[in-house]
This record gives C-alpha cells, structure tokens and sequence, in this order.
C-alpha cells in the first residue's frame, strides 16, 4: 500500500508539472470540448426550431425533480427542455469519461511502449499494476475536473439544472470510476500481448461512449438476454445512477414522489453497479497479471 | 573477486516463434502467407558476472545480448535454467531483484520528455522507492556525475541524443543498484559523448563498485571497458573470457617475417607446426606471415626452422612480429570460422 502511494505521488507530480508547464493545451481542451459540445447542442436545437431558445432573460434555473412533457404544439427540442439537453450533455461527458479512462489502458499503453517509458514500469518494483492503478487515478481526476468544468459551463449555458449530493454523487462517480479501471484492466491486459487490439478497443470504447450517451431506464425494459448484457456492460448502470442523481436529484435524501438512487427495487441499478465494480475490478486485474506473464514469456513486455 | 557472483545465468535458455509474411510471388502476397519461424535466443547459456567487474556481451544482430539482459532484469521469462541476481532467482523474487538493478534499454526512449532531467529523476526515484531528501541529494549527485549539471532544468526533449543517454544512466543509477545493465550504452553517440559515458562507466565499477554489463557493437568500447568479454551468436555462448586473454587467443598465433626480398610461400607450406603461410608485399616491404600451432613446443620449433630456411635461401631477416590481434578480429573468427566448428570454450573460463 505504502508502495501505491508513492507511486501515486509521483504521479500526481508529474501530472501537474505537465499540466502547469502546458497550460494552453489543457485550457484549449475545454473550449475545445465546450465547443463540441455546444454545436451538438446547436444541431439539436437548429432540428426543434428557434423557439426552443430559451430567452436571454429567462428566470434562473429552478429544481425540475419531474420531466414535463412538452405542452401540445411546441416543438421536441432540447433546449425547449434544458433537463433533456444537460441529461444528454451529462451522458456525453460521462461517455468522455469512459472513452478517457479505457483508454489511458489501449492507446495510452501503446504510446507508453512506444516512448520506451513502459519498459521502465515494469522495471519498477512495485509492479506494473500499481504503477498503472496510481496512473489511471490520477487521470480519472483530471478527467473528472476538466469534465466538470465544462458540464458546468454546458450547464449553466443552457440554463439548465444539476443537483449535486455529497453523498450520492462522489459514491456513483467513484464506482464508475472503479468500474471503469476493472474494465480498462481487462483490455489492457489484452493490449500488452497482442499489441494491435489496441485498434479495436477504440470500437470497444466507442460503445462504451454511446451507451454513456442514451443510457436511460427504458433501455433495460426490452427483453431480459438485452437486459442482462445491458447490466454486464459498464457503463450502463454507472450511467443511468449518476443520470438520476445529477439530472433528477435522486441523491440519499429526496421528496416528494421521487426515490432515493439507493432504493432497493426496480431496476436496482446502483446494484447492479456494485455487482459490476467488483467483478469487473477482479476479473480486470487478474486478467491484467495472466497478460502481464504471458507478455514476459512472449518477450513482448514493455515493446511495442 | 568474491566468490557469490552478482549475477548469474544457468543454462538459460530462450525461444521465440515468429511469423513472417512470404511475398514469394504474387499468390503468397495476395493470401497473405506467412511461415512461421523459430528464433532461439538463448540456447544453454551460463556465464556470472562478478562485483567490481565490467562485463561485456558482444554478438551480431539478433544473437540474443539484448534477451539476455532482459532475462536478467525480469521483462522476458526464459524457458529452461534460471537466472540468479545476488543468489536471489529472478523469477521468483523479482521484487527484490529489480531493487538491485538498474536498467538502461534504447537509453534515449527510457526519459519523459516534457520533464526536465531533475523532475524525471524525482518521478523515476519515487517509483524504485527512493523518497525525500535521499532522493534530491542524489538526483543532484548524479547529474553531477555524469555532466549534466547545467541541463537539470531544461526539457528532456530540448536534450541531444548523447544527454538523454547520459540521462538514462543517472536514472538506472537513481535506486543505487548494485548491478547496472545496459544495453548498447554508445550506439549512435558521437566520440565525446562516447567518452563520457565509457568514462562514466569505469568510474562506476572502478569507485562505486557497481557491477556493469555492457552489450556492444562497439569492439573499441568493450576492448577498452571490459574485464571479462562473452560472445554470443545465434543465442550460444561462443565464449567467454577474460578480454586480455580473448586478445591472445589468436594473436600467438600469427608471426611476420619482414624480409629484404619477396618469399616465395611455396618452400615454407610443409613444415611441421605451420598451418598457414602467406607471402606479403606491403607497404613496409616484403615480409612472410606464418600461422603457427598455438602449442608452445611445435610453434618454437617451428618458428626455429623458418629462420634456417630462410637462412638457407639467402633472405636477410629485418624482423621478426607477433601479430596483435583486434577484439573485431577475434570476433570475426569467432563468429564466423568457429561457427561451424566446436568453440574453444563453450562455457566461460576466469
């Protein structure tokens, strides 16, 4: 333990110096992502019509805890309904979180075996595991921040709302997280002995992003073998959780008709999601270590 | 030298199996054939490296130098033997063995390149477990050592290709190991930086007393650096010995008559303990080069009768050399002559 938070030092350190020392880059990445984000949103909007603007002098965002239908006649847009759009906005940045995550295991795997730097972590004695769980923690906060900022600012862009529970929200996000890691492991472990699977885990991640993207409780009403791999997945229960808590203000203490994200029943979501943290977290890591050994046998660890 | 070598490989032995794409003709190219191919790195390998010593591994592309050090520092698992880093097996203690090497493979990819040398070393200390002031105190020892004190703040990418070599010293040596394994440490180095580093080297065995192993193509470097050189080829050790006595292996062997006059080579083919008799024409005039039997009784007695013969045949004898032989020229014979016939010494001699 004492080696992982040394690891996780360095980590941390290096991180920031590259953050500080390339600080245009990381600032050209959220207006970046902001602009992206902002033009789907435009797109959205261009499809339901101008009068899904809301007006420049609109009230300030008030708690929406139920999604109201649109009133006969007013177009489907999603700014007409700022709870729709942040609930997709949300499901896109959750998606950047997953594409982000899985893929500091593909292609930043890839990029370390090509810089030579992978060689050194394995030469570390504390592992290649720990070097990488420090490293895929300090990225999944970056992550998390960078994503926050510009959720925040999509959000308050469109004047819509998103609760925060100090509860409920740093719960769901880390087991996402966790969820996220046991998954990255298991194709990681894949990428360090056939190194091109590195390709095809961009399919893998796009998945994971789209997903992130519609996941809703309505998906998991289809027939069970859909259901259950729905379930299986890791994004879906993660994604669905954080959607009830940020967009719906499901967090541990609500009112009203509206229940807790930690309820016990239907579709038992937020279960599901533990089920999958601890079975992805070990199958991921001991796939990783089975790869890892395979890798070394091959002669294939640490080279591209 | 102690008698618990530091490192130690144990009829090591390795295989790989690759594949290759034909492209015979255009049906194999079109159905993307390909054969598969077995490459033995490590066949029956055994040498030890003592502390204090230099140790240089030499062979062609592809003998197996760079699987033997990754055999050694745990990135590739052999198939037979078994490798011992300070009496400890690397496979089954590679925790404690990596804290006990330092590694330097294709030195230049081994830094980050947005950092400066200084931070690559705290990033790299805190991964082997060197924290504090330990680590800051040694960073900066080392950057010193190997001259690199006025480029500790400056991005590793802003460095030129000798510096980030220098760099991936002080990072293998930045846990204080006591065995340093590098791989191709000179390779596309300019001469000064070449020094520096074969400089460096020595220091670190000579004073620190690390233990080093050098793989090299560089005859120069290994003549110059090593106590005690291995030849490998197609993954077997062709030998392994002390360099001074790898030198004389065949340098005993050749002797130069300088003449006033060109020999014929004819009168001189039959003689007992000569094995081979070339006439000469050179620059520094005429001169007979004889290969004598490497036995001291047979070349002595051979040399005697070529001084009587050419007494006899009216040649004035200016001098008389023995050829010193090259470390390139002792791997030549060694990897190509002694190929296709049993080494001199499979195993190593010290």
């Amino acid at each position: 333990m004492r080696g992982f938070f040394l690891v996780l030092k360095a980590e941390i350190v290096r991180s920031w110096i590259i953050t500080r020392r390339y600080w245009f880059r990381t600032l050209t990445g959220i207006i970046v992502g902001y602009g992206m984000l902002m033009a789907l949103i435009i797109g959205f909007m261009s499809r339901g019509g101008m009068d899904a603007v809301a007006p420049a002098d609109a009230p300030p965002t008030t708690v929406v805890t139920e999604q109201a239908a649109p009133p006969p006649g007013v177009p489907g847009g999603l700014v007409s309904d700022p709870t729709k759009a942040t609930r997709y906005v949300l499901g896109f940045i959750i998606g950047l979180f997953a594409f982000g995550i899985v893929g500091l295991f593909t292609q930043g795997l890839q990029g370390m075996a090509q810089m030579g730097v992978l060689e050194q972590l394995c030469l570390s004695p504390h592992g290649l595991v720990t070097n990488f769980l420090a490293r895929s923690v300090v990225g999944g906060v970056n992550t998390i921040f960078s994503s926050g900022i510009m959720l925040w600012l999509i959000t308050w862009t469109l004047r819509g709302t998103l609760y925060w529970d100090w509860v409920a929200a740093p719960v769901l996000l880390a087991l996402t997280f966790i969820n996220l890691l046991g998954f990255g492991f298991m194709v990681g472990g894949l990428v360090l002995v056939f190194k091109q699977t590195g390709q095809l885990a961009i399919i893998v991640r796009l998945v994971l992003f789209g997903l992130a993207l519609f996941a809703e409780e309505g998906l998991l009403h289809g027939h069970w073998l859909m259901t259950a791999f729905l379930h299986m997945l890791p994004v879906t229960d993660a994604a669905i959780c954080l959607k009830y808590v940020f967009i719906q203000g499901q967090g541990v203490a609500t009112g009203g008709p509206v229940t807790s994200v930690f309820a016990f029943e239907a579709p038992y979501c937020f279960y599901f999601l533990i089920l999958n943290c601890v079975v992805w977290t070990g199958l991921g890591i001991v796939c990783f270590k089975v790869m890892e050994n395979h890798s070394r046998h091959k002669g294939t660890l640490g080279a591209y | 030298m102690s008698a618990q070598p530091l490192v130690e490989l144990d009829h090591v032995a390795k295989t790989f199996y690759t594949r290759h794409f034909l492209h015979l003709d255009e049906e194999t190219r079109r159905r993307r054939l390909y054969a598969r191919r077995t490459v033995h790195a490590a066949r029956d390998i055994s040498f030890t490296i003592q502390p204090g010593e230099v140790f240089g591994l030499l062979g062609p592309n592809g003998a197996g130098k760079t699987t033997a050090v990754k055999m050694i520092s745990g990135l590739v698992r052999p198939d037979g033997g078994a490798v011992y880093v300070d009496g400890l097996d690397v496979e089954r203690r590679r925790r404690q063995v990596l804290r006990q090497i330092g590694v330097v493979l294709e030195g230049t990819r081994t830094s980050i390149w947005p950092l400066t040398p200084l931070e690559n070393l705290a990033y790299y200390g805190n991964l082997k477990d060197v924290r504090g002031a330990e680590l800051k105190d040694r960073s900066h020892r080392l950057l010193d050592f190997i001259g690199l004190r006025d480029k500790k703040n400056v991005q590793v990418r802003r460095l030129s290709r000798g510096e980030k070599q220098k760099l991936a010293i002080c990072i293998a040596l930045i846990a204080d190991p006591r065995i340093i394994l590098l791989d191709e440490p000179t390779t596309g180095l300019d001469v000064q930086s070449s020094r520096a580093i074969k400089d460096r080297i020595l220091e670190m065995t000579r004073e620190l007393g690390k233990c080093v192993l050098v793989t090299t193509h560089d005859m120069a470097v290994a003549q110059e650096l090593c106590d005690r050189i291995g030849i490998i080829n197609k993954g077997e050790l062709v030998t392994c010995r002390p360099t001074a006595e790898l030198l004389d292996l065949f340098s005993e062997q050749i002797f130069a008559f300088k003449l006033d006059r060109a020999p014929a080579a004819a009168e001189f083919q039959d003689m007992p303990g000569v094995i081979a008799v070339e006439a000469e024409n050179g620059e520094e005039g005429p001169a007979l080069a004889l290969t004598v039997v490497r036995e001291a009784a047979g070349r002595s007695e051979a040399l005697y009768e070529v001084i009587a013969r050419l007494r006899r045949g009216g040649y004035q004898l200016r001098s008389i050399n023995q050829r010193q032989q090259t470390l390139e020229n002792v791997f030549l014979q060694l990897t190509t002559d002694l190929r296709e016939s049993p080494a001199p010494s499979g195993r190593e001699t010290k």
